[in-house]
């Protein structure tokens, strides 16, 4: 027997979870997230420890999802200095390195950018040997004033040996010290955005090597022992030395953890999770127990990237979304009032109607501190100038009406299907939704994101491109997929249970004989 | 004449996208292309065919080889100003005019690179009025105007000139040499006087992918719908809104063949469509009957954000809207269908013109 806690930071609330090895719930918390996010996680780990009475030294694993790199890059802040070396030449030099950037991120980490000869074909031939001369001279002049180093070579997600050299070279040159990023190891095919995705992953370094830091130090603060880890975009895990390599992807991993959560607490492996919180409802699709991805580029801090994020949809409906009536014609949103609603609500004393003021007033929702409801409603009444019931109505209507329109977005086809409710504002949600077979407000919703980090599983993934002409396409697929598996069984994975998520070969449009292997895999810790 | 700017290759590559009719590559990488060129060396002039002298002479330039190798090994600039400058010396005088070969896809925006660099304007003309997926299929040959020769160039620096027979061998053999230079190239090809063009060319064509663009990424701000004003810019049928249900891929040959199926929604509930693509859309079939036919233009939009859908990126549960615009004139002579028709790409359907098809259906209605 042993236990595992999960901890969701989000912008308003941390929410943990205190969970046992069979995935069962005995502790959950929400704390507002602090300043010092550190604080934050400290207070709802405690809160679960106590509340779960349960003998510390069992606590084996600790999973945290976190803002924190988003945070960064959104703000442009703490990141580190970067120098981006693109292995190419004479290909590429059309497009600088940057070249898409938003123009602040560009100054901030812009000043040693260099392309340099190298670089493979699709089938594994060269473009350029590496000159090694040209190399070092440029290391050279980034010494100093660099903290840490991206490389992107064309090619380099079927031979990476370019990107290593080089990555052995300025380690040379610029000490042990520096931090790099290799590009064939962040992002798939596409040279732009996996370039892009490799020079945020740089900046990131420092802002991740912090977080890890200061998560250790609470952990250690709290008296645990316990194995720790950080969730990833993709729904899996990472060690605390695989964020410090490739912070960059753990962007995004708030909504995963809340798909997977309410799949695994309502027990429905297909449907749409809607995932209320203060400001919106984010709407996704459960396929097979994980998030389906969107088709788009997807964009962190306005730069273009090659990661698959999960497909969501955003209504801004939430907990603290503002009310306003005029004529016949309610209202909602688009501002909320956020954590500010014990100051702003009308059922807090203040003059602003808000969603969860309506719910308290019908006893839907409790909050200390709250009006009761008689009085509520009449304050409400007073406040908007309206009979109650009438706004009553038009609220519930208007909720139904943007929700059905959020479901049916998401649907793949006509045929109705199960919706589960998680968030913290959940109790928004109407009982009945048309396109939906039914709607599941499962137990524990409020902390489904929690949850969701605590059954996370670990993956692996390769993308490569083969000329068929000159290999056999089944033997390496078949090697890709060992390479695969041993990738994961390093980090940690039981053998028994790798379970394979994606392998797909896709022949490639004007290239007879080329082909693109792709393959995925995930697995459960050894425990 | 007028001047395009960077603002204005944003409209033309969305516009592009949408002519481009789910092939023709990602004009993502084109226009980063074209606005470093034009960052560099100023805007560029777009000038019309009937601008030009009857003896000017007119090359289209154009990025051929793999989408897929377009956007990891990217162009060095070097290799579409070396396919230039090979033709002028190759011909013994000066281009006095760049255009695009084909206006739909990467192709649309890339000219406009080495129209800035060198300081020539760009005609408003094409040889297509979309995209198609072989280099014999323009309204050029026709015209019996010879693809030949052909100047092509790699990044690297290797170079040839073709000399083909007629314009089926041109795609055959700079398609075979590509493949050896790593899967992409620059060509020169066409080169033309500009009264050829004035009797070969689909005319307006940059203006008119500027005004696709401007449709889809101006309404938001006119407090329209990207969506509905685009159909009254290109004067489009709608032929279905639905979900993605269902895609299906195979290789032939040089070309990605596939079937992508939608489920009807709002008011084409109960109906099913069929999209046949071989990179570009070529069939559109609504509950098994042709509603649009190549060389009619099938374009598949985003329901969300009116973007227009390339074939490569069509995914499973996105929820679209298809639709049919009609091709140039050129293509539906008895000439044009020979050459760009479903015969040409292995259909038995014949050729009907979409608004015959679709006036047909409404009768039945």
């Amino acid at each position: 027997m042993y236990y595992k806690i999960g901890v969701d930071v989000g912008g308003t609330n941390t929410d943990a979870v205190l969970v046992s090895n069979k995935n069962v719930i005995l502790a959950k918390t929400k704390q507002t997230t602090s300043t010092t996010i550190s604080h934050g996680i400290e207070n709802a780990i405690k809160n679960v420890i106590s509340e779960g009475n349960i003998p510390t030294e069992k606590i084996k694993y600790i999973m945290l999802g976190t803002t924190h790199c988003t945070n960064a890059l959104v703000e442009r802040k703490n990141l580190n200095k970067v120098g981006a070396i693109r292995i190419g030449l004479p290909a590429s030099r059309a497009l600088p390195i940057m070249t898409d950037f938003p123009e602040d991120l560009k100054k901030i980490l812009g000043k040693h950018n260099y392309l340099v000869h190298g670089g493979y074909e699709f089938d594994g031939r060269l473009i350029s040997p590496l000159n090694e001369k040209e190399i070092k001279g440029y290391l050279l002049k980034m010494k100093g004033e660099v903290e840490s180093l991206s490389i992107t070579g064309i090619f380099s997600k079927t031979l990476p040996n370019q990107e290593l050299k080089v990555a052995e070279w300025a380690k040379n040159v610029l000490g042990t010290g520096i931090k790099i990023s290799c590009s064939h190891q962040v992002g798939g095919l596409g040279l732009l955005e996996r370039e892009n995705a490799s020079i945020l992953n740089a900046s990131l370094k420092g802002v991740a090597t912090k977080m890890v830091t200061a998560f250790k130090e609470t952990i250690k603060k709290l008296g645990l022992n316990s194995q720790l880890f950080i969730g990833q975009n993709d729904g899996t895990l990472m060690s605390l030395e695989q964020v410090q390599e490739f912070p960059v992807l753990t962007i995004s991993s708030g909504p995963t953890n809340s798909i997977r959560g309410a799949g695994a607490l309502s027990k429905i492996s297909n449907g749409i999770v809607i995932d209320v919180g203060g400001t919106t409802s984010d709407g996704g699709v459960l396929v097979n127990y994980f998030p389906r991805e969107s088709t788009q580029s997807a964009q962190i801090g306005g730069v273009r990237t090659n990661f698959r994020m999960p497909d969501v949809v955003a209504v801004g409906i939430g907990g603290g979304t503002t009310i306003r009536i005029q004529k016949e014609h309610c209202q909602l949103g688009p501002d909320s009032v956020g954590y500010q609603l014990k100051e702003k609500g009308i059922a807090f004393g203040g003059n602003v109607l808000t969603i969860s003021d309506v719910f308290i007033a019908e006893e839907q929702l409790q909050i200390a501190g709250a009006s009761r409801s008689e009085i509520l409603k009449k304050e409400i009444s007073k406040v908007m100038n309206l009979p109650y019931e009438r706004i009553l109505q038009k609220v519930k209507e208007t909720i139904q009406i943007a929700i059905e329109k959020l479901v049916d977005t998401l649907k793949t086809d006509g045929k109705d299907i199960p919706v589960i409710a998680c968030g913290g504002g959940a109790f928004l949600l109407p009982q009945k939704i048309a396109g939906a077979s039914k709607v599941v407000f499962p137990e524990h919703m409020e902390v489904a994101n929690a949850f969701g980090a605590c059954i996370a599983q670990i993956s692996s993934e390769e993308e490569i491109v083969i000329n068929t002409i000159q290999k056999n396409e089944k033997n390496e697929l078949k090697n890709l997929l060992e390479k695969v598996t041993t990738n994961l069984l390093q980090k940690g994975a039981l053998a028994s249970s790798i379970d394979v998520l994606m392998k797909e070969s896709t022949p490639l449009a004007y290239l007879p004989g080329a082909v693109k292997l792709k393959v995925k895999l995930c697995g459960d810790f050894i425990s | 004449m007028q001047k395009i700017n960077i603002e204005d290759i944003e409209y033309i590559a969305m516009g592009s996208t949408v002519l481009g009719t789910g092939g023709g590559g990602d004009p993502y990488i084109g226009k980063l292309f074209a606005k470093e060129a034009m960052k560099k060396y100023g805007e560029v002039s777009l000038i019309k065919a009937s601008e030009l002298e009857d003896d000017a002479l007119v090359v289209p330039i154009a990025a051929f080889g793999a989408p897929m190798i377009l956007v990891e090994k990217l162009f060095s600039g070097d290799e579409f100003i070396k396919a230039f400058e090979m033709m002028e010396s190759y011909l013994g005088r000066k281009i006095d005019a760049v255009m695009p070969a084909e206006a739909g896809g990467l192709n649309g925006v890339i000219p406009f690179s080495i129209a800035a660099q060198k300081q020539i304007p760009l005609v408003d003309a094409d040889g297509m009025g979309r995209a198609f997926p072989r280099l014999e299929m323009t309204t050029f040959t026709l015209h019996n105007i010879p693809v030949s020769p052909i100047t092509q160039a790699d990044e690297k620096g290797n170079r040839n000139v073709y000399h083909t027979i007629d314009n089926t061998w041109g795609e055959t053999l700079v398609g075979a040499t590509t493949i050896q230079m790593g899967g992409s190239c620059a060509i020169g090809c066409y080169p033309m006087s500009g009264r050829q063009l004035k009797d070969a060319g689909v005319h307006g064509i940059v203006t008119y992918a500027k005004s696709l663009g401007k449709a889809i990424l101006d309404a938001k701000k006119l407090n329209l719908n990207p969506l509905d004003s685009l159909i009254e810019k290109a004067a489009a049928v709608k032929l279905f809104t639905g979900k993605i249900s269902a895609i299906s891929v195979k290789t032939a040959g040089r070309w990605n063949k596939g079937v992508c199926e939608i489920i009807g929604l709002e008011d084409f509930q109960n109906s099913i469509m069929e999209l046949d693509f071989q990179n570009e859309f070529l069939m559109a079939k609504k509950d098994r009957k042709p509603v649009a036919i190549t060389p009619d233009l099938i374009v598949l939009i985003d329901a969300e954000n009116a973007r227009p859908i390339t074939a490569e990126t069509i995914q499973y549960g996105t929820r679209v809207v298809v639709l049919g615009m009609k091709a140039n004139q050129q293509w539906r002579t008895d000439k044009g269908i020979e050459l760009a028709g479903p015969k040409k790409f292995g259909y038995d359907e014949k050729y009907i013109p979409i608004e015959e098809l679709n006036k047909k259906i409404e009768d039945v209605l």
